[in-house]
């Protein structure tokens, strides 16, 4: 068994889609009586919304502009009162929202209220309260039996109008999340057709709403594989956000290791009971730094026996101990009971904070932090630069797989990269550096993208830029900079000179 | 063309057949009747038996080869052949690029009409320099080949490449040395002089280890030919003499280096910002080899080197090349000069000049932390209890294929790339997990792979050969073993580890449980 990320910190590669939506919009009313009567599509439709989103994708290549802007369209629903349920990657970097309900012409206005990345929900109000006259929330069910039906409600490519598909369970698992790249979490997979603009529709069964529409694969890999977010990570999320801000999951940062092995088990004084899952490293920027130490053996979390191929058992099913995490909220502490060093000790860990670092995940909703200076173009290592970028340079490939097994955010919690030259005489005899990582700038170590910003700005004759590896320094003269500032700005149309802030907008 | 892999002129590809027999064919009958009628101006008794002459010390060279396969180092690959053309040297040796004998189990030398066969072995090779001789069972193969003398290529001159039909005729084909450059050769590590020259050639069954000729003497031997660009690199005569003057020394010493890394001071920036003002040329010294030549001779990181053996070098690292003009300051340390000799430098240190004397070495593979090559040697493995445990090299990571610097694990990759600057000693060696052969000993660990050890029941691990004693100290039956990464710690019974022994041999069919030479 590979040791894993209890919450998956490495980035996942898959071939899932999150079906991003091209369709309409519809709300449906149903009645809270006749559970029957609410299946039937003309009750749902009452409470399903149409979400149109004209979205801006930020420029990573030239950070200093604003970004191309798309529509894109996909389903929501009405969750409570007036708030409406829909995927994050529906609404993701959302310069304008509007919702349309089935027979009523109107457009109305909507903004995100709360957005969450990691598990691709988000909720929406609407400004105009006449949007919610006629509608009806939908209630929240369990998780569906395996084998059972369901229907899908939403407004997927092929038409205008509501569309419903229906299909039984095929499977309840861990899966990773394509929203953000490298979240995993239960999900449902069904057989319905699920398709372009059925993203955040909800999936019912016997009127009440088990899942999401979200993600799925594209035609060529494989046939009638939809999946759906189960209720329990919906509630979480309308849990986390109930006190005004969403606090995101709680991760344990650790990586553990089976102990099938009896050797092993003997190594670690663990008797023959097939108890017990060999931690084999602790990020130190996460929440389990300080209370478990590599080496260390998790007997139990929260009271439930951790078996030797990591997992627990909950609810009758044997599931993998993060999910005793995943349904925490920042602020709750969690319990282990550990064996470290052949004796038994009992810890509570304090769930703090989510991991810091999501510079392996897909970013959404934040505009691109840069630094131009004499033509060079300082930019943070990240999925969102590396998915824009082509670099050939496999140290950046390195450092970004090894950023958190690593623990490069130690030294560097920004990776600093010089990502481009804007070609000008004051640097052309610098192309050797294209793609190599800062390491520091006037004997000064550079740890994020502020600390290039400050060296830049203090008034030395020569700023010598060293960078990791064994090559000579780089270096720029204060005097030829100023000179060629002007001359760069206007060539290459530069509004701005350095973006500090990852949510200036 | 500088990425080509290694064997990379083996695979003389495809679109090489189509154009050697679609259109071109006129083109290179006037190539061949060009060779000719140059050779003609030459002298008129030359032009006459030029073709004898030429074919008298050429031979056909067919070797079968049988690599060993690093992701299973008990066992070799397929036997596969290749067939080279070998030129006669006189002293009765014959010339090949190593390449051609790389891994070779069985050498063959026939004349080129294929009456005459006898095996052959390898007398001296050096797989940096891609240059390799061979000597004949018996030297009475020698009797009619006298042997061809050297002839140093110039830019601009006109080569005549030999092939050889089926039949044992020569086919020339000419083209004009557009380049002389000190650029990498197949082993990455290495750079040396290259002569390049713009010619189509024709596909025939020996396409390797090509002779170049200039007016009957040879000028080198053919490295690699790129038919999409029909560019061709060759060995030029320069490097291959001072392979010569070394084969004649035992041990076979090499071509020296001088131990650090430097870079270009083009930049008028970096010029002003080292105080370089007055002076137009130099290169910084970035990095010294522990150890190495250029620290022995006092070298500093941060020197700026003006000169060597007297010959200024400038901005670029170029120095004049009495015969090539500016080419790179490699050249001039790797080829004029032979180990052990001490080359005079002048440095500019914090604005000071110094002179120093570096004596110049050549860094053999064995003193790299990942080996840059392993040819002709079985790879060291120890199978402890069904994990298989293997020292890092380059040679292991490229059994990921073309494509090993993305697709091998990254951390051991940033181990192989990043050697010169983290781990300057580089006398040690990096132990790798690289599989797991399951066993009764081995439940658990079935998914582990290329894992760096970094110790055994509490001793630290610098090469296979440690493992052996560090195995000799279980602490309470059992083996402690440390890695690096997920999972830092596994345990194996030390009982069991002996017992399985024999059945690992009988069910995986390994000739031995360990190799360590």
């Amino acid at each position: 068994m590979q040791p894993r990320w209890l919450l998956p910190l490495r980035p996942v590669h898959s071939r899932l889609r999150p079906f991003l939506c091209f369709l309409l919009l519809g709300l449906v009313q149903f009645s809270l009586t006749p559970l029957v009567r609410a299946a039937d599509p003309n009750v749902v439709r009452k409470s399903l919304a149409r979400i149109s989103n004209t979205s801006q994708e930020p420029n990573y290549r030239q950070p200093w502009l604003p970004g191309v802007t798309m529509s894109s369209s996909g389903t929501g629903w009405v969750v409570s009162k007036n708030r409406i349920l829909t995927n994050a990657h529906v609404v993701s970097n959302a310069r304008f929202l509007t919702l349309e309900k089935e027979r009523d012409p109107k457009k109305y206005i909507a903004e995100v209220e709360h957005i969450a990345h990691d598990c691709d929900l988000a909720i929406l109000k609407v400004q105009d309260p006449a949007f919610f006259t006629g509608t009806i929330p939908l209630d929240l069910g369990g998780i569906p039996e395996i084998e059972t039906e369901v229907s899908v409600y939403g407004y997927p490519i092929g038409g205008d109008r509501l569309s419903v598909t229906r299909g039984v369970v095929s499977r309840v698992d861990f899966r990773p999340y394509a929203h953000s790249g490298i979240d995993s979490h239960l999900t449902i997979q069904i057989d319905a057709a699920i398709n372009p603009g059925n993203s955040g529709g909800p999936v019912l069964q016997k009127g009440k709403v088990v899942g999401v529409a979200f993600q799925g694969f594209s035609g060529d890999v494989a046939q009638n594989v939809g999946y759906m977010i189960p209720t329990p990570v919906i509630r979480r999320f309308l849990t986390d956000i109930a006190d005004g801000t969403y606090d995101r999951y709680m991760d344990l940062s650790l990586t553990t290791f089976n102990t099938l092995n009896p050797a092993l088990r003997a190594g670690l004084g663990l008797p023959n009971n097939d108890l017990g899952v060999l931690v084999s490293s602790v990020a130190s920027a996460g929440v389990c730094s300080g209370y478990v130490l590599p080496g260390d053996v998790i007997l139990a979390v929260d009271g439930l026996a951790v078996a030797s191929d990591g997992t627990v058992e909950i609810e009758n099913e044997r599931i993998q101990m993060a999910e005793v995490a995943e349904r925490k909220f920042r602020g709750d502490s969690i319990k282990m009971r550990l064996l470290r060093d052949h004796k038994e000790l009992e810890t509570t860990i304090p769930l703090s904070n989510a991991w810091p670092f999501p510079m392996q995940a897909n970013q959404f909703d934040v505009q691109p932090t840069y630094v131009l200076f004499g033509g060079l173009l300082f930019q943070p290592l990240s999925r969102n630069l590396l998915s824009s970028v082509q670099f050939q340079n496999p140290r950046l490939n390195y450092f970004f797989e090894a950023f958190v097994p690593k623990e490069i955010y130690k030294e560097h919690p920004e990776v600093i990269v010089l990502s481009n030259i804007l070609a000008d005489p004051i640097n052309t005899y610098l192309n050797e550096f294209k793609e190599g990582v800062v390491e520091e700038i006037n004997s000064t170590p550079v740890r994020t993208l502020k600390d290039v910003s400050e060296a830049f700005s203090k008034p030395v004759d020569f700023y010598v830029v060293k960078f990791i590896g064994n090559g000579r320094p780089l270096v720029l003269e204060r005097a030829a900079v100023e000179s060629a500032r002007e001359r760069i700005r206007t060539r290459y149309g530069l509004q701005r000179e350095q973006n500090l802030e990852a949510n200036s907008r | 063309m500088r990425a080509t892999p290694f064997f990379a002129a083996l695979l003389l590809s495809a679109t090489t057949l189509c154009i050697a027999h679609g259109a071109p064919l006129p083109d290179t009958t006037t190539a061949v009747s060009t060779a000719v009628s140059t050779t003609a101006t030459a002298g008129a008794a030359v032009a006459t038996d030029s073709r004898a002459d030429f074919l008298k010390n050429i031979v056909r060279v067919a070797v079968t080869a049988q690599p060993y396969d690093f992701a299973r180092p008990w066992s070799k690959r397929a036997p596969t052949s290749r067939r080279a053309l070998g030129t006669v040297l006189e002293g009765n040796r014959i010339l090949v690029t190593a390449e051609v004998v790389a891994n070779a189990t069985y050498i063959e030398l026939e004349s080129p009409d294929g009456e005459q066969k006898q095996p052959a072995r390898v007398e001296c090779v050096d797989y940096e320099a891609d240059l390799a001789l061979l000597k004949p069972e018996s030297d009475d193969f020698f009797k009619t080949r006298p042997g061809v003398r050297f002839v140093t290529p110039q830019v601009g001159d006109s080569l005549s490449i030999l092939q050889l039909e089926a039949n044992g005729n020569p086919l020339f084909s000419k083209g004009p040395m557009t380049t002389a450059e000190v650029v990498r050769y197949p082993i990455d590590d290495s750079s040396f002089l290259v002569g390049r020259l713009n010619v189509p050639l024709q596909i025939r069954e020996s396409t390797q280890s090509l002779p170049l000729f200039k007016e009957g003497k040879l000028a080198g031997v053919m490295l690699r030919y790129d038919a999409q660009s029909s560019l061709l690199d060759f060995i030029p005569a320069a490097v291959v003499e001072h392979f010569l003057k070394d084969a004649l020394k035992t041990p076979y010493e090499g071509f020296p280096r001088m131990g650090c890394s430097f870079s270009v001071t083009r930049d008028p920036q970096l010029r002003r910002y080292l105080g370089l003002n007055g002076n137009n040329g130099g290169v910084l010294i970035t990095q010294m080899l522990k150890d190495g030549p250029a620290e022995k001779g006092g070298l500093r990181k941060g020197d700026v080197l003006l000169e060597i053996a007297g010959n200024p070098i400038d901005s670029d690292g170029n120095y004049r090349d009495e015969t090539y003009g500016r080419i790179s300051l490699g050249h001039l340390v790797c080829t004029k000069n032979f180990e052990g000799e001490k080359v005079k430098v002048r440095l500019l240190r914090e604005g000071k000049p110094v002179e120093a004397e570096v004596p110049v070495a050549r860094r053999h593979p064995e003193k790299y932390l990942s080996e840059p090559y392993i040819i002709d040697r079985a790879p060291n493995y120890y199978v402890l209890g069904g994990l298989i445990l293997q020292e890092l090299s380059r040679q292991y990571l490229k059994e990921f294929g073309a494509d090993w610097a993305r697709k091998a694990p990254l951390d051991l990759v940033n181990i192989d790339r990043t050697q010169g600057e983290t781990d300057q000693e580089a006398r040690q060696r990096v132990v790798v997990l690289s599989r797991v052969l399951p066993s009764d000993v081995t439940v658990g660990y079935e998914d582990l792979r290329h894992l760096v050890l970094k110790a055994i029941n509490g001793r630290a691990i610098n090469g296979l050969s440690d493992v052996p004693a560090a195995l000799s100290k279980p602490e309470g039956g059992v083996h402690r073993v440390e890695l690096q990464g997920d999972p830092s710690v596994i345990f194996l019974d030390a009982k069991a580890v002996e017992a399985v022994g024999p059945s690992l041999l009988r069910s995986y069919g390994l000739p031995a449980l360990s190799r360590l030479q």
